[in-house]
């Protein structure tokens, strides 16, 4: 069960993130989920990338093990209960995760509160990451959703 | 010293520079307000149209409130701008430029602005209306210190250090101030595409002001002209340069879209796309100064966005390759009451024929200078050539893009046996490998079609069209592609006749004749140019020298060039800078010195 967590949460990240980039490409969004992460770590452009896709990647396997105690916990999973876990995810995620927890550890994220200083900073996403886009909210949550869909379906099928 | 005269909110066309960063490029008028900027790239959307529409389009103003004198120049070396105010409250000076990234965390795009005092106490004002997407009324929002556009995917935001406390009004955000010596302050534009803005700090602006500075005093210093018109040589190598982008290695025609051919007329086409075209006189250009680099990414970008079209060669392409170039028109204003304003180029659909002689051309410069081609573009080359053989038959829209119907232009068909000898040159010299009797045959054919079609005994001259006695500076091209030696009879019948019926001065028309659209041009620099290199091919160094001291006296007071100039009036006309003008100089140059040595 465990490995369909594992299993689940990669391919729940692959899909989370190639959706965030449609969405991207398609003029909804300017999230940037690696950008915004590996940038945490390094300045420079092409590392913070690839860092921040490695980071989410890692991250996205720590929800999956999250799931996967509910699961065990609820003693069920499935694609439905897995988008339920998705939404509430994805809910934090637009609430609290990116918009308070990020810009905290973040050492270049901005906050309303600074001012143009003497580092660079990048722009703060707002509540419900409304900075990055009207359409953000929901592009983040539909793929947060799927995300969780995925996560359960695989926990479910591997038994 | 000089003060712009706008007509109703336009300034000159003359009256801009360009700064830019491999990207794109931004338009500043001589009073300092940048008046054209598409963001993030070349030929994405403007965020500053006023170019095209003084009053929706937006802009970022920068300049005295009191009345002024303004001089400019770029750095030496460079494509950092400066431009000087003097008024009667003392003199300042404002520096302009697009940095360069330089390993840290920058901005996706950045225009810095930065104001010195020289003498007195100057009151500043400045104001900035981004308007994306050609004119999109946007609020303004203050976030982190910063002012902020967003519009879908893109982002631009406005800061400052020491010039005032920005207020916003309707769309635009802006302040006034005083500057004096020894307090210098900034104005920094940070755009993001499909990512949150990075809000850079001053000092790392300033950095990076200066490290771009370096760099284009740096990339200067290896171009390899020594000549007597260095200066233009020089500068039109760094207007090319910001013609390049960087991500592709694609060279844009030019950086704007719809600058007019004729004032309040229709001729009026986006240049923001790369011309296979233009790749003869772009290799020889830049392996002639020596940017072998720049030059290997723009053969290299050719061959794979003629891939996707393969073995056609489309009229023209976009910066990222692709082949669609869907045409339409924007409700903008235009230039002085000159619409439509177009976005996309209706051309890419064309059939021209001469495109395939270019870039065999290229192809040809590319494997002598770099010795070699690989297996694969050998392959496409040797089948570019055959299909050569099988269409330089078909009537075309010509070098000149005719909106009328396709018809036989000579041009094209010298031009397809300049491909054609390429390709054998090429296959002679073990680059490629095909039907080298074929092609031979075929070039022969070509030849006999030219020589008894296309000339006239009246005129002493090869003819526009077979069978018809009109002229076109194209036909230089005969001399410049070495479709016969530079100094057969009737090449040099058609360089005089060329400059007999259609020279205005210094300046050559294309044509005299039908193209399908209403209204006139004006001459077109870059036959102007080509004039002045068919003389020196032809070893006429005194009229080459003459000409070329001439043309080079019409650039603008930084040393930029438009597509045409109205040679009753000496005003800019078309898309600006305009990268044919900017390559034909340098050929010209490169070919007289050539021939003087």
């Amino acid at each position: 069960m465990i490995w369909g967590a594992i299993v689940g949460g990669l391919a729940g990240t692959f899909v989370l993130t190639t959706m965030l980039r449609a969405a991207s490409e398609l003029g909804w969004t300017r999230i940037d989920i690696p950008f915004l992460l590996g940038t945490a770590l390094t300045t420079d452009r092409v590392r913070a990338k690839a860092v921040g896709y490695s980071l989410h990647f890692v991250f996205g396997l720590l929800f999956a093990l999250g799931y996967w105690v509910i699961f065990v916990v609820v003693g069920e999973s499935g694609v439905l209960l897995g988008a339920l876990l998705g939404l509430l995810h994805g809910l934090f995620a637009a609430s609290a995760l990116v918009n308070v927890l990020l810009p905290v550890v973040h050492p270049r994220m901005g906050t309303g509160f600074d001012a143009a200083g003497s580092a660079p900073m990048l722009e703060p996403p707002g509540f419900l990451l409304l900075n990055y886009g009207r359409r953000t909210p929901l592009v983040t949550l539909a793929a947060h959703i799927v995300y969780g869909a995925i996560v359960g379906g695989f926990v479910s099928w591997a038994g | 010293m000089a003060t712009v005269k706008r007509i109703d909110g336009f300034a000159p066309i003359a009256d801009y520079a360009a700064v830019g960063d491999g990207r794109t490029a931004a338009l500043i008028a001589l009073d300092g307000s940048i008046d054209w900027l598409c963001l993030p790239d070349l030929d994405s959307p403007s965020t500053f149209g006023a170019l095209l529409d003084a009053e929706a389009g937006g802009r970022f103003e920068l300049r005295p409130e009191t009345p002024f004198e303004s001089t400019r120049r770029y750095l030496p070396e460079t494509n950092v701008l400066e431009t000087t105010f003097s008024t009667a409250e003392g003199t300042v000076r404002v520096t302009d430029a697009m940095t360069l990234p330089t390993g840290g965390l920058s901005p996706y795009r950045e225009v810095v602005r930065r104001v010195d005092g020289l003498s007195g106490e100057v009151p500043m004002r400045w104001r900035a209306e981004p308007r994306p997407a050609y004119g999109a009324a946007v609020g303004i929002e203050r976030r982190a210190g910063a002012h902020l556009v967003t519009c879908g995917s893109n982002a631009v935001a406005v800061l400052s250090w020491d010039a005032g406390e920005p207020e916003v009004d309707d769309g635009t955000v802006g302040s006034s101030f005083v500057v004096q010596a020894g307090t210098p302050a900034q104005l920094v534009l940070a755009a993001a595409h499909q990512e949150p803005v990075v809000f850079p700090a001053r000092d790392e602006t300033a950095d990076r002001l200066q490290a771009t500075e370096r760099f284009w005093h740096d990339w200067t210093g290896e171009r390899e002209y020594d000549g007597p018109w260095r200066d233009a040589v020089l500068r039109s190598a760094l207007a090319l340069k910001l013609l390049v982008y960087a991500p592709s290695g694609a060279i844009a025609a030019a950086v704007t879209t719809s600058l007019p051919e004729t004032v309040g007329g229709e001729r009026n086409w986006d240049y923001r796309f790369s011309w296979p075209r233009d790749s003869s006189f772009a290799l020889r250009a830049l392996l002639g100064l020596g940017c072998s680099r720049e030059a290997q990414a723009f053969f290299s970008w050719l061959m794979h966005a003629s891939q996707l079209t393969h073995p056609d060669v489309r009229v023209l392409y976009r910066l990222n390759g692709r082949p669609e170039a869907d045409e339409r028109s924007l409700p903008l204003a235009g230039y002085r009451d000159s619409r439509p304003v177009r976005v996309g180029n209706g051309a890419a659909g064309q059939t021209q024929l001469d495109v395939y002689g270019e870039l065999l051309d290229a192809a040809t410069q590319v494997a002598r200078s770099t010795g070699g081609l690989d297996r694969d573009e050998g392959g496409r080359l040797a089948k570019i050539a055959d299909h050569v053989c099988r269409i330089w038959r078909k009537p075309d829209a010509g070098i000149w893009e005719a909106r009328s119907d396709p018809a036989p232009f000579t041009q094209s068909k010298m031009m397809c046996a300049v491909a054609l000898d390429r390709a054998c040159s090429l296959a002679d010299e073990g680059f490629l490998h095909g039907d080298v009797a074929r092609w031979r045959g075929e070039a022969a054919r070509i030849r006999e079609f030219v020589e008894t079609r296309c000339y006239s005994e009246r005129k002493q001259s090869y003819t526009r069209s077979p069978d018809d006695d009109l002229l076109d500076a194209a036909l230089l091209m005969g001399v410049i592609g070495r479709y016969d030696e530079p100094t057969a009879p009737r090449l040099v019948g058609t360089v005089d006749a060329v400059r007999r019926e259609l020279a205005n001065g210094p300046l050559v028309h294309r044509y005299a004749s039908e193209d399908g659209l209403p209204g006139e041009e004006g001459a077109f620099l870059a036959c102007s140019f080509w004039l002045a290199e068919a003389f020196a091919c032809q070893g006429r160094l005194d009229e080459a020298t003459e000409l070329m001291d001439e043309l080079v006296g019409l650039a603008n007071d930084v040393g930029l060039y438009s597509e045409e100039i109205d040679p009753a009036t000496g005003e800019f006309l078309g898309n600006f800078p305009q990268g044919l003008s900017h390559l034909a100089l340098i050929s010209a140059a490169v070919a007289i010195a050539e021939a003087t040595a």
